[in-house]
């Protein structure tokens, strides 16, 4: 049973270091998107696409994904982040995107809001939202 | 007309809560304990027994996002130096015209330093507390108006603010208690910064007005003076020692660099009061910083010069003891140290930060040395 759950559990560790990272948005969002952009977006300094309309990014929440999304896109760790947004959000410069909890409740979101944007693991990526970027 | 804007923030905080609008709350704390290594010394506000309320704060903010394009916030800060009494320190409502274009209105931090606008959120920061030398303006907030534009220009972040407004309080200069005004206070506070690389220029005026309260030897000597001075019908060398309605003048130039996990900052910063008893001020810091995953360690020079100019000097040729006093007064004022700090900061967990800072003040008019050890638990929700 021991073996079992540290197998289980290496193979959850390898996966999530090995698992790629897709930036989804909501089909109908017919802006491109490039990496430099979807950095701009979650550090709060591009508020809109470039077709004018405000984006609504969300993150998630401290998990692997999260963590794979803030090193490979922002280059920054979770720590630095909070320190990032903590300068933004108590001199009233910026708000930090709403963290959702894992993958589906990402896709939920984008794919009924036209202006969202969310990042979740490639694996879990449905017909109900469109892919723009893989890290 | 200083409670006005806060209660316009929090009539618009609480009616949004009660409505439709969105209300963020969001806080920051930390727990600091330190003290001086030596019987006898004082710095930073810490003597020779340790003490966790010094520098510990607690403070909540609460941001109510009203429709259109219209915000509330306000920030409630509980300092251990005050008895943890808690305060308003921030209350504002914004309004953004454009992504990049947003006015604010009540009360707010004076961006004097790069680290102004966040110096409480010690968990920003890699430090105990912001390089003391520098950061030592007795006062942070003002009541007014505050314009900020962020822009992209090129690969490079431009933010510029223009502030407008003015304070009213009491702050220690010189004497413990003045009785101060600072009017039309205006400024403009400009960073550039591009990925790892960040420069930052600020300039300030305000209509400066301090009363000395007979509070200190310092203070009873300085109105003694300047009542002699007046009595005797030298009224341009007693304005010159009071300060009433004298333009104070504030300068700032940083830069700071987060490259390869090599962290380097630096600050300059000038303040003068014109015609007055207060020296003109000048200092800096710099700091070199190494990161190691979740640890960081640093070391950080600072050091401070006020004095005045020496025309300043021999004001009353005319009568000697007179002269004298104004020289030892100007003499008075003059301050000279620095200050060696290392330390180091452990992210242990995701939203807190453990530090540890040891500083070591030399005061070069007195040739002493005061050294503190300060250990703080930073965090942010």
């Amino acid at each position: 049973m021991k073996k079992l759950f540290l197998a289980t559990a290496l193979t959850v560790c390898s996966f999530s270091t090995l698992a790629e990272v897709a930036v989804i948005v909501n089909p109908a969002n017919a802006n491109q998107i490039d990496a430099n952009t979807i950095k701009k977006i979650y550090l709060g300094k591009s508020k809109s696409f470039d077709d004018g309309m405000k984006v609504n990014p969300v993150n998630q929440d401290s998990n692997s994904v999260a963590d794979e999304f803030n090193d490979k896109v922002v280059g920054k760790s979770g720590s630095q982040l909070n320190a990032y947004w903590s300068k933004l959000i108590f001199t009233g410069k910026g708000t930090p995107p709403e963290k959702l909890s894992n993958d589906q409740a990402v896709i939920d979101f984008v794919s009924s809001n036209t202006d969202g944007i969310g990042y979740i693991d490639s694996a879990k990526v449905t017909d109900n939202v469109k892919v723009v970027a893989k890290f | 007309m200083k409670k006005l804007p806060i209660a316009i923030a929090l009539c618009a905080v609480c009616a949004s809560a009660s409505s439709y609008a969105e209300v963020r709350i969001n806080g920051f704390a930390s727990i600091v304990g330190g003290k001086t290594l030596d019987d006898d010394t004082t710095l930073y506000g810490y003597d020779n027994d340790i003490s966790f309320k010094n520098e510990s704060v607690f403070a909540l903010q609460l941001s109510a996002d009203l429709q259109d394009k219209l915000s509330a916030t306000a920030q409630i800060v509980a300092r251990g130096e005050n008895d943890f009494d808690a305060e308003f320190e921030w209350a504002y409502l914004t309004y953004e015209f454009t992504d990049e274009l947003q006015l604010s209105a009540g009360k707010m931090r004076v961006p004097f330093y790069r680290y102004s606008d966040f110096l409480d959120v010690g968990y920003a920061y890699r430090w105990v507390r912001p390089p003391q030398s520098v950061y030592n303006i007795p006062f942070s907030t003002y009541e007014g108006l505050s314009l900020l534009h962020s822009s992209q220009i090129g690969d490079w972040d431009s933010t510029l603010q223009v502030i407008y407004g003015g304070y009213d309080g009491t702050i220690a200069v010189v004497s413990v208690n003045g009785d101060t005004e600072l009017n039309d206070i205006a400024g403009i506070n400009w960073t550039l910064s591009y990925d790892w690389f960040s420069a930052r220029a600020a300039y300030f005026v305000a209509d400066t007005s301090i009363a000395i309260e007979n509070d200190t030897p310092t203070g009873v000597a300085l109105n003694e003076l300047e009542e002699t001075l007046r009595n005797a019908g030298f009224v341009d060398q007693a304005d010159n020692i009071a300060i009433d309605e004298d333009d104070g003048s504030f300068l700032a130039l940083g830069f700071s660099i987060d490259y390869n996990n090599l962290l380097f900052d630096a600050e300059y910063t000038e303040f003068e009061v014109d015609n007055s008893a207060l020296a003109k001020q000048t200092q800096y810091y710099t700091s070199l910083g190494y990161r190691m995953d979740e640890w960081i360690v640093h070391f950080t020079y600072e050091n401070n010069d006020d004095k005045h100019e020496n025309s300043r000097y021999n004001a009353l040729p005319s009568v000697p003891p007179l002269n004298q006093g104004i020289n030892l007064v100007l003499e008075g004022s003059k301050a000279k140290s620095n200050v060696y700090t290392i330390g180091t900061r452990y992210d242990f967990h995701p939203s807190a930060a453990l530090k540890v800072d040891f500083s070591r003040f030399k005061d070069d008019i007195t040739d002493t040395e005061t050294d503190v050890v300060a250990v703080a638990v930073d965090l942010v929700f």
